[in-house]
């Protein structure tokens, strides 16, 4: 997908944090997210300035079971000044076709503000085909590209396919975008380096206008129909404090749309939660060019802080399946009789289970990380009945368990601790 | 951290230990004394019959933390004492508390007493706990009772292990999330158990006794 292509900047890994796996959208609660990541970053390229910028990027969304809204912004500055950098808002849309079958719409405008470049602006609308099952999926689409004040590129239209798996605490993407566009040669100065002095030119003035008044017709010497094809691998980790992203792919097109330096790209991010709402963020790699936007390959890194929070309050938000929401649910050996449970499962204030081990009595488990709870259990081999319940809701069987009836129009979970 | 860890796990166990002491050592005070008197009913005949009646006074606490009514939860406790009667008579006199246990929640589910001999009959020394929560499960996420009986009874005549049938629970889990069809996941699943044991006798699937929520 083409919003997978943002630049390499600060702004751009807050954004990616937003994104950090297919299982985001997979959860069926209402929730308001805000978040704000400051830190510092440095970014070159051919033909950029090595430069150093502090960023401060607030965003916010909301999710719901059917669509997501997300709007993020991102301050610069360079030691002197602050300006408006790269920012963003997009719409998800997700309608249900069948048990395993969604339907995904999306739309994106976007800008992209690098230094020595005029602000890049972009509309995407793309739309796609989702299979998902439990531990994975794959995906078809195809959507609409329309730069903005970009005197490169005609509208682009994009392809894409992917799959992803789960695989314990690890997610793995592989995905395969094609982008066709036709290319409008230049050799000024937002034009893509590697490209200078090959492509035959337009007169600049015969480019201005088309640009500024869309209407001119163009010479047919100045349009080149370009196809670039990306091929890309990413995966997720997450374990208790700590998230890792990785990704890495390559392009495959003519030489006069893809450089050299845009055939291979990867890139690498850590976030290691210090609190429930504080994140240390580490990451660097290099970024490829985005024809459509007319900017060229660049290496990154940076280093800063992130808060998140969730203002919606307590009680509000709408749980139609807690069991979703919950990542695992295990129960290991931690002594004589007792036993440590630990829960995964983020963005909520409670969690109790109860059974016979409490006499039926509700315990809350401790948090212990971001989105891992834990408790203690004295419960010794022999079989055993619980139910756990997230915030104050319905007493439900844990997942990853098996289950019976409990006579009060419930499940139960059942577990045999072995002597 | 090791030290640490400690001392969270004793406070935690501590409070855990003295929030049930807190409770008070009759929990069944919580009850009206309508449903209390039908509840100590309950327990004096299984003590009487030497059933375990640990499981009939947890499910009266169970119902009172889900603030079901006094009625229901004399019904569900009478549910559990007449399925620990079957499932000994099934099981035999020597069965476990935790077998007579599992074996009454497969009875809820309308798993026969017949089923549950043939299962005992197999026992070869090994608890049948494990294999029982399964059966229940499994018939309670959709899978035809004598598929899910005649299959357990296969796995377990043929040496399957809990963590086996464990394995197996997981397997056809994932696959009805999945969308298979729960029977279909379950055969397709069972047969990739290697047989650790021959297989001689042919499973039971009459069964003689309807599902306890078919009668009320």
């Amino acid at each position: 997908m083409a919003r997978q292509k943002l630049p390499a900047t600060a702004v751009a890994v807050s954004l990616v944090l937003l994104t950090t796996g297919e299982h985001a959208v997979a959860q069926s609660a209402s929730e308001l997210e805000m978040r704000l990541h400051a830190g510092s970053a440095r970014t070159s390229g051919a033909g950029i300035a090595s430069l150093y910028q502090n960023a401060l990027t607030p965003s916010l969304r909301f999710e719901n079971t059917s669509f997501t809204l997300h709007a993020g912004a991102a301050a610069l500055s360079d030691g002197f000044a602050w300006t408006l950098g790269d920012a963003a808002i997009r719409a998800d849309s997700r309608h249900q076709l069948s048990r395993s079958v969604r339907a995904e719409f999306a739309a994106d405008a976007s800008r992209i503000a690098l230094d020595g470049y005029a602000p890049s602006q972009q509309l995407d609308i793309t739309g796609r085909l989702h299979l998902i099952r439990e531990r994975g999926g794959a995906w078809l689409g195809s959507g609409v590209i329309r730069p903005l004040r970009v005197a490169t590129v005609s509208n682009a239209s994009v392809s894409s396919g992917g799959v992803w798996t789960k695989v314990h605490d690890l997610t793995l993407r592989a995905s395969v975008t094609t982008t066709l566009f036709t290319r409008f040669a230049t050799n000024d100065a937002t034009s893509d380096t590697s490209l200078r002095g090959v492509v035959t030119a337009c007169p600049v003035n015969q480019l201005a206008a088309v640009t500024l008044e869309g209407s001119a017709p163009l010479p047919s010497s100045c349009r080149r129909e370009s196809r670039v094809t990306d091929i890309e691998t990413g995966l997720n980790w997450e374990r208790r404090r700590v998230e890792v992203s990785l990704r890495g792919g390559q392009r495959f097109g003519h030489r006069l749309d893809v450089s050299r330096a845009s055939r291979y790209w990867g890139s690498a991010q850590g976030n290691l939660w210090l609190t429930s709402q504080l994140a240390a963020v580490i990451g660097g790699g290099r970024e490829p060019g985005q024809p459509t936007r007319g900017l060229p390959a660049r290496s990154y890194a940076s280093l800063g802080f992130m808060l998140a929070y969730w203002p919606i309050p307590r009680g509000t938000v709408l749980v139609e399946s807690p069991a979703n929401l919950v990542k695992s649910f295990e129960l290991k050996p931690a002594g004589e009789a007792l036993q440590r449970l630990t829960v995964r499962i983020g963005r909520v204030e409670r969690v109790e289970v109860m059974g016979d081990f409490s006499d039926w009595a509700p315990v809350p488990l401790e948090r212990r990380g971001r989105d891992l709870w834990e408790l203690f259990i004295p419960m010794g081999p022999g079989m055993h009945q619980i139910n756990m319940r997230i915030d104050g809701g319905r007493w439900i069987a844990p997942p990853g368990i098996p289950s019976i009836r409990d006579d009060f129009n419930g499940q139960v979970g059942v577990l045999v601790i072995k002597g | 951290m090791k030290h640490m860890l400690i001392r969270v796990t004793a406070l935690v166990a501590l409070t855990t230990s003295l929030s049930a002491q807190d409770r008070g050592a009759d929990p069944l005070s919580r009850l009206d004394p309508s449903t209390r008197y039908s509840v100590e009913l309950l327990l004096d005949s299984a003590r009487h019959l030497g059933l375990p009646y640990g499981p009939i006074e947890s499910k009266a606490l169970e119902g009172i933390s889900k603030r079901a009514s006094g009625r229901d939860i004399v019904v569900a406790a009478r549910r559990v004492f007449r399925a620990l009667r079957d499932a000994r008579a099934a099981l035999g006199p020597a069965s476990s508390s935790d077998e007579l246990t599992a074996a009454a929640g497969a009875l809820r589910v309308g798993i026969t007493t017949t089923q549950l001999s043939s299962l005992a009959a197999r026992r070869d020394g090994k608890a049948l706990t494990v294999p029982l929560v399964v059966l229940a499960d499994l018939v309670t996420r959709g899978v035809a009772r004598d598929t899910a009986s005649s299959t357990i009874f296969q796995l377990w005549q043929s040496g399957a292990a809990d963590d086996d049938f464990l394995g197996l629970w997981r397997s056809v889990e994932r696959d009805i999330v999945s969308g298979t069809d729960p029977g279909v996941a379950l055969l397709n699943r069972a047969r990739q158990i290697p047989a650790k044991g021959p297989l001689t006798a042919v499973p039971p699937t009459s069964g003689v006794r309807p599902p306890e929520d078919a009668k009320t």
